[in-house]
């Protein structure tokens, strides 16, 4: 699985119900439309047979006492919000692909903490009031469907099993081609990709062949990421003002759970809250909690604010309400006093997970070299948890220029003058020498059957530069670059 | 001895034999390279790029990587390498000046670029330095200005500070361009490092007005 993509269904109405406490566990529906024309947007499981595209009038018959609400753009930014900041515990490569979904590029993450995390990332969601839905696959696009057929998480490993079954309306056709290849009895994906691409093309044109590759699932993009929330705080003006602690805290509790996920996801806590009560009367209550231990725990948080606001009396109304976090870097453990270990052994290892699966296995680590005169040999290790002191300064260091490897050594050919070179000549390199030091012979493990020998030059080019020669029985290499 | 004057001599044995650790929080991270710090301020600044261009061969750019390499171990700061070009030889350097370091080998720009947004963020490293040369000058002109402008605006919210060699200079809108023009020659095998370090000439190409180090002290 390379992507996956959050999905929350029905998500202005979960936006609503988020927003408002007396959605709570009751029959509700989003509508669109003013006046006779509105109908159903959405609905909730409690409204029984109300359905998207039904007038009001209609919904009211069918579900008595059913409440009835217009979108709420403000609610829909805050759980949008809150959608983004859980897309990023999972990758730091984060789409904001539409209203209710995000599209997260998982390149190098480590399949099974994935998995768990995603599973997290449900549980979390669902706390704050978004029902999510997540697909993992291969590309953009067959994780987004794997998305709308998961319950919650769908994983696709083989895409073939997996697209055959679906309608075709998966890969949106066109009206056009809906009614063509309905007419040829195709009314699944596994159907259309039972035909090939080069007959499709024949009949249906490149927007056949486009819709062909949709049904295969190759088709794919670059998603267009969007940067993690940096400001851990959320704002809120009640229209009328309030001035009741239920619905205060009902929409404290709402931004605690928003900046909690956006903390976890930085990897960050909250070291201190600042509570903001904007009155009627235009002046401010503002109050600020350290927290006894810096954290990203919710219900720790909960129980400072409903301490504290049973506590407050106002002279006027609450008109609006602000709620801020500090953040800091989670104290994963106490320092020493020399102590220079990792400061967030988790967030280490996990990236260096990461990064191994994007360059490669082997490919990653703390360079040690081998015990061995051949050149450029060396393996990588697991870097230390605690770096260790230094040692004492070698009694010969190295003197001039430090080399640069090419990986691979570029062959060359090389012009030899009294058995010394004189030109070089590569697709890479060319050049007259105007001085050589050398040779160095090396050679070892004779007594094996891939015996080594090298001979090795430095060079300094008429035009600059000075680099390393190296002569096997292959020919000659340039190895690489003083510098 | 009383009380206070035996902390008073353990506090200046502590700050004699570990310098490095009674320095601020917030100050840059030094490179050991008196060219550069100098031009810099205070060393490589915590949550920015600095781009250091190596525009001719042998200008020294591995010498002030390896420098940084022993400075930073000295400190025994964390330093990650991430290699576009896999052109690190760990030969060329002490061997104890490694155990610091985390060196990614990668195979492509794009995968090295990926790698800093991921270690940038970690938190756990003093230095990160992104080694773009030996890079195909296709692929790096080809390199997309927004994901430099990702990676500066990822470097600002972090603490790590960020270094960036280049064949040429390529970071849009970076705040410090050092500049090395001055190719070695063979000539220079015999020289100890300090004395090469003390040849080394550095333009500000970005950070101040042109000029040379030089220029700026004489």
């Amino acid at each position: 699985m390379k992507f996956c993509v959050l999905w929350v269904p029905d998500f202005r109405l979960h936006a609503l119900r988020r927003s408002d406490a007396t959605l709570a566990g009751r029959a509700a529906a989003l509508i669109i439309g003013e006046g006779r024309k509105a109908t159903i947007a959405e609905a909730s499981p409690e409204a029984k047979g109300v359905t998207p595209g039904l007038a009001v009038t209609l919904a009211m018959a069918q579900c008595p006492g059913i409440i009835l609400r217009p979108r709420d753009p403000a609610a829909e930014v805050e759980a949008q919000r809150i959608l983004i900041a859980a897309a990023f515990s999972l990758s730091p490569r984060v789409e904001a692909t539409a209203a209710g979904c995000c599209t997260v590029d998982l390149q190098g993450a480590d399949a099974v903490r994935t998995e768990a995390q995603m599973r997290i990332c449900i549980r979390e969601l669902v706390k704050a009031g978004l029902s999510t839905r997540i697909g993992a696959a291969a590309t953009p696009l067959l994780a987004n469907m794997a998305a709308q057929c998961a319950g919650p998480l769908l994983i696709v490993s083989d895409t073939r099993n997996f697209l055959s079954p679906l309608p075709l309306s998966f890969a949106a056709p066109t009206p056009a081609q809906t009614e063509i290849l309905s007419g040829w009895g195709i009314r699944t994906l596994g159907d259309l990709t039972a035909l090939s691409k080069a007959d499709i093309a024949q009949r249906l044109g490149t927007e056949g062949v486009t819709l062909w590759e949709r049904a295969t699932g190759e088709t794919t993009r670059a998603l267009r990421h969007v940067e993690p929330s940096r400001t851990f705080e959320a704002e809120w003006e009640y229209e009328p003002p309030v001035e009741s602690i239920e619905p205060l805290f009902f929409r404290l509790r709402a931004f605690a759970e928003r900046i909690a996920v956006e903390l976890r996801a930085a990897q960050l806590v909250a070291e201190e809250l600042t509570l903001t009560l904007f009155l009627e009367d235009e002046t401010d209550y503002r109050r600020s909690f350290r927290l006894p231990e810096a954290n990203a725990d919710l219900d720790s948080w909960l129980r400072v604010l409903d301490s504290h606001l049973e506590t407050v009396r106002t002279a006027a109304r609450v008109a609006r309400v602000r709620l801020v976090a500090k953040p800091i870097r989670a104290p994963e453990k106490q320092g020493g006093l020399f102590d220079t270990g990792l400061r967030d052994p988790a967030a280490f290892w996990e990236n260096l997970a990461r990064v191994s699966a994007i360059v490669g296995e082997g490919r990653v680590g703390t360079p040690l070299l081998t015990d061995t005169h051949k050149p450029d040999a060396f393996v990588l290790v697991k870097p230390t948890e605690l770096v260790p002191a230094p040692a004492d300064p070698p009694i010969h260091p190295p003197r001039g220029l430090r080399l640069r490897r090419f990986r691979p050594p570029w062959p060359a050919q090389v012009e030899l003058a009294e058995h010394r070179p004189t030109a070089i000549e590569s697709p890479q390199l060319r050049g007259e020498i105007c001085a050589v030091v050398g040779p160095w012979h090396v050679s070892g493990e004779w007594w094996k059957p891939k015996a080594w020998a090298v001979e090795t030059w430095h060079v300094e080019l008429r035009e600059g530069g000075v680099y390393q020669l190296a002569h096997t029985g292959d020919g000659w290499r340039v190895e690489g670059v003083l510098d | 001895m009383s009380r206070l004057a035996t902390f008073a001599a353990l506090r200046s044995l502590v700050a004699a034999r570990f310098p490095d650790r009674t320095r601020r929080h917030g100050d840059g991270v030094p490179t050991g390279v008196a060219v550069v710090d100098d031009a810099l301020g205070s060393g490589l600044h915590a949550s920015q790029l600095t781009e250091l261009v190596s525009e001719v061969p042998s200008a020294g750019g591995q010498l002030v990587l390896a420098r940084l390499l022993e400075t930073t171990r000295a400190a025994r700061q964390r330093l990650a390498l991430i290699d576009a070009a896999d052109g690190f030889a760990p030969e060329a350097v002490p061997p104890d000046t490694l155990k610091h370091l985390v060196w990614v080998r990668c195979r492509a720009l794009a995968d090295a670029l990926t790698v800093a947004d991921v270690l940038v963020r970690d938190g756990n490293y003093a230095v990160v330095v992104l080694d773009l040369r030996g890079v195909a000058d296709r692929a790096l002109k080809k390199q997309s200005a927004t994901a430099w402008h990702r990676l500066h605006r990822v470097v600002e919210n972090e603490a790590p500070a960020v270094l960036v060699l280049t064949p040429c200079p390529l970071v849009p809108s970076v705040p410090w361009r050092l500049v090395l023009r001055t190719p070695h020659g063979l000539a220079s095998r015999r020289l100890t490092q300090e004395k090469l370090l003390a040849q080394l000439t550095v333009e500000i190409a970005r950070g101040h007005a042109t000029q040379t180090v030089a220029e700026r002290a004489g």
